[in-house]
């Protein structure tokens, strides 16, 4: 089962993706900003991390950066609910783009799309 | 002595001789007494005609003598040591005495003639001394009569030396105002000196000068006598009051009746004795809608004795006091009057017109001999010599002034219109600044009218720049919301299904709390756009502060600064617009974000004292780089590329409207600190 990693400041919502995904048969780890994530990524390995941007401490971006210099092949899907860092060059080195939505179904069918192309690689 | 006796004896000798013969008959004929009486009568006859003829003889022998003698001495007293010398043929004592006599004289004479030079040397000296002094001056003999009056004071009064002497002091001048005869009394009374600064003194050749005025004793011929010493100050007071009338003149207008201030000063300026000297003042103004010139104000007497009064009573006075005072229009009612009904259309050809279009005085000489001067005019002024000189703002005519001097009929110089001309021109400035400055004023209301409402628009403008981060921070528990509203939709199917649906409660739950959130966002962000009509309330400042940085989070993370509060519990609340105040804050911290980079930290304190509360706004910025750091309060001040410039003056103005105060300094670690000083209800 894939194990995924979700990085998301807002308590609730992290919850509410933990929730969801785990009812898709995921396996889930939560992390509250990118110092915990890039902590996280450190000690497990995750076959893919949802990223929210803004967030104290550590922000999407930059946590994206130190998480991609350790594993460059791990799967990131940034999901925000700012619509104007997809063109900030940064981001492209993630796998997918997704604004932040009450309906995850986006989210839901990027993961196994993306999944699936890692797993047939 | 000796001789005398010698000569009495060698003249009277025989007749002794004689006598003594005729004394020894005579006691012979013994009985005889007829005879002896007749001899002795005899004898004494002719002894007493020798003694007279001897006198004679001898009178006559000293007599060319004592006369040449006599004569000399009457030379002498006369003063005049050199006589011509009397021959006297012979050789005797009295002859030798008179050469003597005569040789004494010369030397005398010498001696005085060297004096006498070495006298006229000094009086020349001394006269040349006292008449070339700039100084008037007069003797009084303690009478008030006038014993000596130098030639300084003759000719500048341009009298003749014996047309003064023997007068009283009130017959050479028009007025001997109250002050010197005072002085007079006092100096006569104590024996001491008196000094009459800036005495007005009019000669009754019509001479006008002013005056210091010293008075003292002077003892001439065992006799006491005044001396009055008159320092000419015309020429420098003129100066200093020139000064300062042009200073009064430039002196920018404020308000509509300091027109007429300005106006009254060039008109008493013109007529004083120590400004222009002008006997007589008229103002006439432009008024634009008419096209006509009307009669404004006119400064001066009806009449001569007019004159005099007005000039006694004020014979000495500063500037200041002249120009202020308003004494004068008690007089020339009649002057004023004419003046005031006096008006003359733009589109008729008269002297006043004619200045007001060329711009240029005009200076008649003559009036009863000026063909082109309408009948009006002739009544108005009735003087033969006047100057009228146009009031030229920077490219029109607003007026002209008319002065003449009728009652001294004193010549018009070429300087007097000169300085007349300046004072006109300059106060016609002061007077078309005054009007532009009202425009300007005018103006300033309708754009302070409609600054409120750019205040209004550009608060609102502040929560615009930030509404990005305040969609973002409304998308947040909108899709929590959303989330958990699907999933409770979804558990409700699941419960059909018999599966386990207890995570309904709690996701309601989230939604509840996540819709209050929001509310509290909206309202946060909607109290920005209610009209800024105060509500006083007792607030809680700290409150005020937090939910602004609330509003605010999503920028400092954005914008990667950090911020700290540190906030003073239980502050006393103090009575402020909690809305007013947020925008406050708001402000301070979107002026704080923009100058703060990444990385950079700012520090909101809060902290009371007995009678105030003190905010402080401290960012790690750039600081302000002006010397003047209260300049960012001004409006319109920007460093930004964006932005008008009013955030921190609405900062300031509400502030203000608080009865607080709001200032700005660098710190030294770098970066600026707001503080805000708000006061306690006591």
């Amino acid at each position: 089962m894939a194990k995924i990693l979700i990085v998301e400041d807002e308590q609730h919502q992290r919850e509410l993706y933990a929730l969801e995904l785990q009812d898709e048969g995921y396996e889930i780890d939560q992390a509250a900003n990118g110092k915990e994530a890039v902590e996280l990524v450190k000690t497990n390995k995750y076959d893919l991390v949802i990223m929210d941007i803004r967030m104290p401490e550590m922000d999407g971006i930059e946590a994206l950066g130190k998480i991609l210099s350790k594993d460059k092949k791990i799967p990131i899907i940034i999901y925000t609910a700012y619509s104007n860092y997809k063109s900030n060059f940064m981001t492209w080195t993630a796998d997918a783009y997704i604004t932040k939505s009450s309906n995850l179904d986006e989210l839901k069918n990027k993961i196994q799309e993306i999944l699936a192309t890692r797993s047939g690689i | 002595m000796k001789r005398f006796l010698y000569r009495t004896l060698f003249f009277f000798g025989p007749d002794l001789l004689f006598a003594l013969f005729v004394a020894f008959i005579l006691t012979s004929l013994d009985g005889n007494r007829v005879l002896a009486g007749a001899i002795a009568a005899g004898v004494v006859s002719m002894v007493a005609v020798r003694a007279v003829l001897f006198r004679i003889g001898s009178r006559f022998y000293y007599a060319q003598r004592i006369d040449a003698i006599r004569g000399l001495v009457e030379e002498y007293k006369k003063g005049r040591y050199i006589v011509p010398k009397i021959e006297i043929s012979g050789r005797d004592e009295l002859l030798e005495l008179y050469g003597d006599m005569r040789t004494l004289g010369k030397h005398l004479s010498s001696v005085i003639n060297s004096q006498k030079t070495e006298l006229e040397k000094f009086q020349n000296l001394y006269n040349s001394i006292v008449f070339s002094l700039s100084t008037y001056y007069l003797i009084l003999n303690g009478e008030d009569k006038i014993v000596f009056a130098n030639t300084g004071l003759c000719e500048k009064f341009n009298f003749e030396q014996n047309e003064i002497v023997g007068k009283r002091i009130e017959d050479i001048f028009y007025f001997v105002n109250r002050r010197l005869k005072e002085g007079l009394r006092q100096v006569r009374k104590y024996e001491n000196s008196v000094l009459l600064e800036k005495t007005h003194l009019l000669s009754m050749k019509k001479v006008s000068i002013i005056a210091d005025i010293k008075i003292s004793n002077i003892v001439l011929q065992e006799k006491r006598h005044e001396i009055v010493v008159i320092d000419d100050v015309t020429n420098r007071l003129q100066k200093d009051y020139q000064i300062s009338l042009m200073s009064q003149i430039t002196e920018s207008i404020q308000k509509d009746d300091e027109i007429d201030r300005i106006l009254h000063t060039i008109l008493t300026g013109v007529t004083s004795g120590a400004g222009l000297g002008f006997n007589r003042a008229m103002l006439f103004l432009l008024d634009e809608k008419s096209q006509t010139l009307h009669g404004k104000m006119a400064v001066g007497p009806d009449s001569f004795e007019e004159a005099i009064e007005i000039w006694s009573s004020i014979a000495s006075r500063n500037p200041e006091e002249s120009i202020s005072a308003d004494d004068e229009k008690a007089s020339g009612k009649a002057l004023l009057k004419n003046v005031m009904n006096a008006s003359f259309g733009m589109d008729q050809d008269s002297v006043f017109t004619r200045a007001m279009k060329t711009m240029m005085h005009i200076h008649v000489l003559d009036l009863w001999n000026e063909q082109d001067i309408s009948e009006e005019i002739r009544a108005l002024l009735n003087v033969k010599e006047f100057v009228i000189v146009p009031l030229v703002a920077v490219n029109r005519s607003i007026g002209v002034v008319v002065a003449d001097n009728k009652f001294n009929k004193a010549p018009i110089g070429k300087g007097d219109i000169e300085l007349l001309s300046i004072f006109a021109s300059q106060a016609a400035l002061s007077i078309e600044n005054y009007v532009q400055l009202d425009s300007v004023r005018n103006e300033m209301q309708k754009l302070g009218q409609r600054q409120d409402a750019i205040v209004e628009s550009e608060k609102l403008a502040a929560i615009g720049r930030i509404s990005a981060h305040i969609a973002h921070e409304i998308r947040n528990p909108l899709v929590t919301m959303g989330g958990y509203a699907r999933r409770i939709f979804q558990l409700a199917r699941d419960r059909e299904k018999g599966k386990d649906v207890s995570g309904i409660k709690d996701a309601a739950m989230i939604i509840l709390n996540e819709s209050e959130r929001l509310e509290k966002i909206l309202s946060n962000v909607m109290d920005f756009t209610r009209p800024s009509r105060y509500i006083r309330e007792f607030n809680n400042i700290n409150e005020v502060i937090e939910d602004t940085v609330n509003l605010l989070k999503n920028l400092f993370l954005e914008k990667k600064i950090n911020v700290e509060t540190n906030l003073e519990t239980d502050v006393p609340l103090i009575k402020c617009d909690f809305n007013q105040m947020k925008q406050v804050m708001l402000n301070l911290l979107q002026n704080s974000i923009d100058v703060t980079g990444p990385g950079g930290r700012i520090v909101i304190s809060s902290e009371s004292t007995a009678e105030n509360i003190v905010v402080r706004v401290m960012d790690s910025g750039s600081g302000i780089d002006q010397e003047d750091t209260s300049v960012v309060f001004e409006p319109f001040f920007t460093t930004k590329v964006t932005g008008v410039g009013l955030g921190l003056a609405i900062v300031k103005k509400i502030i203000k409207d608080h009865g607080g105060d709001i200032s700005v300094r660098n710190i030294t670690e770098g970066g600026s600190e707001f503080v805000i000083i708000l006061p306690v209800p006591v």
